[in-house]
């Protein structure tokens, strides 16, 4: 639930109708693609472009000059939702779909529109089965509405839209992994280049972009890059949604202008922490960005170049509050766990790593570590990060490493004094006869 | 054509060129690597050949990279060694490392990669690795031991590209992933067992070869396989005088790096029980110091009155065939006996080495039917050479009434009904030339000793020549290569044939 001023994407959040297209049309639902239509998908293109939009997946690239990439005159073209949002934290995407999916649609028609998709599909995490229903309501109601299928509103312009459940492997949110999903093939990435952009669906080109990047589409299509520009800041435009949880007074998913600064955020939106726990630390844009202790986080501000410059991301938006009572080893090991398990296993350093690192900090928490293996934890890293098809590996890196960076008093703490700091032969001397 | 610059060296390759081979070519030997292959789609998995590229932020995998003009590259500097050794470390940790009792210990890219650049000293515990199946058979030829694989996909996509069949797949993800067939799905295709050549590591081993032999003790010979009518070009690897195992030599005009399953057993009738080891005559085992007198005595003083040849023999015996046969007739044997059905890839359905030889030599072929009227219409001994023309009915009836010289391998019907039987030598045991399907001659070179007394077959048919007086009879295969040199004629040289073959009047593919 929302408590925000801000209603780019978040106007319907909460309402129990704002799924339905009668209510979505007299809140100026679908007016944005009517004006899109008389335009040309170029303009379409540079407006977004000069909006400042950019990817809110989790890599924060431009959206507009993501379309750019599908090489001029391409024939055939297809379009991407991801709703696969599954990173740990994260949280944003089903509000979208779930309190306003023609909000997401609408977005979907025009972003088709502008890189001339004549099909797209909505992936929605397998988990999230009761949104497949909602979305594909939301396009059956499309369809009735001639928002979709053939001649859409009379410009010549066709479109067919597929919801397509996923079955709940979080690498198939990597939008190669997604691509390979819905081809039937085994949910992995494909290697790149090429990118999908100019090889991807069917080996054609294909777009794939997140839920919330798709609904912030029509707001800006209605009032312009401009108004959508006062959001924000310089190169963090426009407003975004964060999904928080934790111990604060009021968790929830929150639409802010971007460059908020986290304390305003935090105590303001948030309220503090609820009573008798202490901020410890925050991961701020879901699972895979390195945690911020509380002194750090305090001072950041909530855009894509002050966390960056804090060492960290911004990511999904899915922030997790961590309380001090938390125990950091026990959470990294929740955390090691996720990615051990999700690791599509096809490079050799994300494969064995992600299991190797889960096994070492499993073994420190039954207080079998020595010094070695918190040394040894840093050195799996080094030969995980950076050098795979996609970044799953660096995703279990930059939490690991920054756990460890942060607050190594604890993984410390673990080691028994008595442990001798380098293994012992298993054969010892006298015993091999 | 690209100028780049690999660990300072300039080099010059052609548009396109992926930067693996560019690597290749200017370090002297390939970047490590496990899943990229040559003839495969790149998967780009293994993640070994990283290297640097300057201007690049990250390290890149030259496999899945084109040069590009300029491009300064790094292939062993501390980055890059680092990257590889440590991914090398990865690929190892939940390895048996059971080398000593592991079939490819000797030819692993494992076990070589280690040695030049390991990191030596393990980091995990015994009992902290992730257990995966032991010598599970997974077809009629290969067997799969999932502990040792590397999952470099390279068997999975050689069944989806090369052979299109598809058994192999990965299941399921992370560190459990593992390389299998699906449910009820064997490893049953023509060409299974390339996917052992190449598999990098052990995983997927030789039903046939394993634990026959270790392999830095085989000794390689270039030879060609006498399975049919193609031609793939092989390696026989053997040792202390027997064949262990046929492997694909490269040969991108006719095989490529592949070759059938069928093909790679037929090394096997080298080492069959019924081998002829010895001249017999009229049922009596003898020596080779009688072998003239024997001959002589049946009426073959004025030469044979016919003689079977077979598309199983070299064109230089071939060729002396037709010396001895003077004005007599040479027939080619049983034609159609050695027919089977063929495939889209390599296997013909002409399951003989040599039938063009025939053609070339200008050799009659025909039916069971035909030869047995040929025999009953000519008076005078017969030689057979090689083949079991006798295994035909009609044949074996109309040899009953003749003076029978057999000049083969293997106890057969033939052998059984001859008068005198002369061991001969296979493939394996002796040097020629085939003629493949496509017109193209090539040599196969001797790697082990003959059987028991067996010769190599020129000489026998040499000192047949003697024996029937013929003159001219060839002091060594040397000089049969050179009078067959006039026969097919332009610029062949028998002598000094390419290692690809020889096609004369050009080339046909």
């Amino acid at each position: 639930m929302t408590r925000s001023n801000y209603n780019i994407l978040s106007a319907r959040f909460g309402r129990p109708d704002g799924h339905l297209l009668s209510v979505y049309e007299a809140e100026g639902g679908y007016k944005a693609l009517r004006m899109a239509l008389t335009m040309q998908p170029a303009e379409i293109r540079d407006v977004v472009k000069e909006a400042g939009l950019r990817g809110r997946g989790g890599a924060g690239f431009p959206t507009g000059v993501k379309w750019g990439f599908v090489p001029e005159g391409s024939e055939e073209v297809y379009f991407f939702v991801n709703a696969d949002e599954s990173e740990p934290g994260t949280f944003k995407d089903r509000f979208c779909l779930d309190y306003d999916p023609h909000q997401t649609l609408e977005g979907t028609i025009i972003s088709c529109f502008a890189v001339q998709a004549k099909l797209a599909f909505i992936y929605i995490r397998g988990e999230f089965g009761w949104l497949v229903d909602r979305c594909q309501a939301a396009v059956d109601e499309a369809y009735a509405a001639g928002y979709l299928g053939k001649n859409i509103l009379g410009s010549g312009f066709d479109l067919d839209v597929i919801v397509h459940k996923g079955a709940g492997a979080y690498i198939c949110g990597e939008e190669t992994g997604l691509i390979n999903s819905v081809e039937g093939l085994k949910g992995q990435p494909k290697i790149k280049p090429p990118f999908p952009a100019v090889s991807g669906f069917l080996d054609k080109p294909t777009i794939v972009n997140n839920v919330e990047s798709v609904a912030s589409i029509p707001w800006i299509i209605n009032n312009g890059s401009e108004a959508y520009k006062k959001f924000g800041t310089e190169k963090s435009c426009g407003t975004k949604l964060w999904s928080v949880s934790g111990p604060v007074k009021k968790p929830g998913v929150y639409e802010v202008p971007l460059g908020m600064p986290f304390k305003e955020f935090f105590h303001d939106y948030l309220e503090g922490m609820v009573e008798g726990e202490e901020l410890k630390a925050v991961i701020v844009g879901g699972s895979s960005v390195p945690v911020l202790p509380a002194d750090e986080i305090m001072s950041c501000n909530l855009d894509y170049e002050s966390l960056m410059n804090a060492g960290t991301m911004l990511g999904s938006g899915g922030m997790i509050v961590i309380p001090e009572s938390s125990d950091m080893v026990e959470l990294i090991q929740v955390l090691m766990h996720f990615y051990f398990d999700e690791s599509c296993g096809q490079c050799t350093p994300c494969r064995e790593g992600t299991g190797w690192l889960h096994k070492i900090v499993k073994k420190l928490r039954r207080g079998e570590g020595t010094a070695a293996d918190i040394d040894l934890l840093g050195h799996v890293c080094d030969g995980m990060a950076g050098l795979t098809i996609c970044p799953l590996s660096d995703a279990a890196v930059m939490p690991m490493r920054s756990f460890i960076d942060k607050f190594r008093p604890e993984f410390e703490a673990l080691i028994q004094e008595t442990a001798p700091a380098e293994p012992v032969s298993r054969w010892p001397r006298g015993e091999q006869e | 054509m690209a100028k780049l610059t690999i660990d300072g060296k300039e080099i010059e390759v052609p548009d396109g060129t992926s930067l693996f081979d560019a690597c290749g070519k200017a370090r002297g030997e390939a970047l490590p690597h496990f899943c990229y292959h040559p003839d495969l789609s790149i998967a780009g998995v293994c993640r070994l050949c990283q290297v640097e590229v300057e201007g690049m932020p990250k390290l890149t995998i030259a496999c899945n990279t084109t040069v590009r003009d300029g491009m300064v590259v790094h292939t062993r500097n501390e980055r890059v060694t680092k990257a590889s050794t440590q991914i090398l470390e990865m690929h190892l940790i939940n390895h048996p490392v059971d080398c000593p009792i592991c079939d490819q210990a000797g030819e692993c890219g494992l076990q070589n990669q280690y040695m030049s650049h390991g990191l030596y000293e393990s980091k995990v515990e015994m009992e902290a690795k992730v257990n995966k199946g032991k010598a599970e058979v997974i077809g009629p030829y290969v067997i799969l031991d999932q502990e040792r694989c590397v999952l470099c996909s390279r068997c999975v996509r050689f069944c989806l590209e090369v052979t299109g069949t598809g058994e192999m797949g990965i299941f399921n993800r992370g560190d459990r992933a593992e390389i299998g067939t699906a449910p009820g799905v064997e490893l049953d295709n023509n060409y299974s067992m390339n996917t052992v050549d190449i598999c990098p590591v052990g995983a997927l081993t030789s039903r046939d070869f394993r634990f026959q032999k270790r392999v830095w003790m085989l000794k390689a010979a270039s030879s060609v396989c006498p399975g049919c009518a193609t031609g793939c070009n092989v390696r026989i690897d053997h040792a202390a005088g027997r064949v262990y195992r046929l492997k694909p030599r490269y040969n991108p005009e006719v095989n490529g790096r592949w070759m059938c399953d069928m093909g790679r057993m037929t090394y096997k009738a080298v080492l069959e029980e019924n081998r002829l080891g010895d001249p017999v005559s009229a049922g009596q085992t003898g020596n080779w110091a009688g072998v003239s007198g024997a001959v002589a005595d049946l009426g073959t003083k004025d030469g044979f009155g016919l003689i079977i040849g077979s598309p199983h023999q070299s064109l230089e015996e071939m060729q002396l065939l037709k010396l001895l046969a003077g004005d007599s007739p040479v027939h080619g044997g049983l034609a159609g006996a050695d027919r089977s059905e063929k495939d889209a890839l390599l296997l013909d359905a002409d399951r003989t080495p040599n039938r063009k030889g025939l053609t070339l030599m200008g050799i009659d072929q025909g039916d069971g039917a035909a030869l047995a009227a040929t025999i009953k219409g000519v008076s005078g001994p017969v030689l057979i050479h090689g083949g079991d023309p006798a295994a035909d009915l009609a044949v074996a009836e109309s040899l009953g009434a003749k003076s029978v010289v057999y000049l083969g391998t293997h106890n057969n019907a033939t052998a059984a009904l001859a008068a005198v039987v002369l061991p001969g030598a296979m493939w394996a045991e002796k040097a020629g030339i085939f003629i493949n399907r496509d017109g193209r001659l090539q040599e196969f070179k001797q790697s082990v000793a003959r059987h028991g007394n067996a010769r190599e077959d020129w000489r026998i048919l040499a000192e047949l020549m003697k024996v029937t007086g013929k003159e001219s009879a060839p002091g060594s295969l040397k000089a049969v290569r050179t009078e067959l040199n006039a026969v097919i004629g332009g610029d062949a040289d028998l002598n000094k044939l390419p290692e690809r073959g020889f096609v004369p009047g050009g080339e046909v593919r």
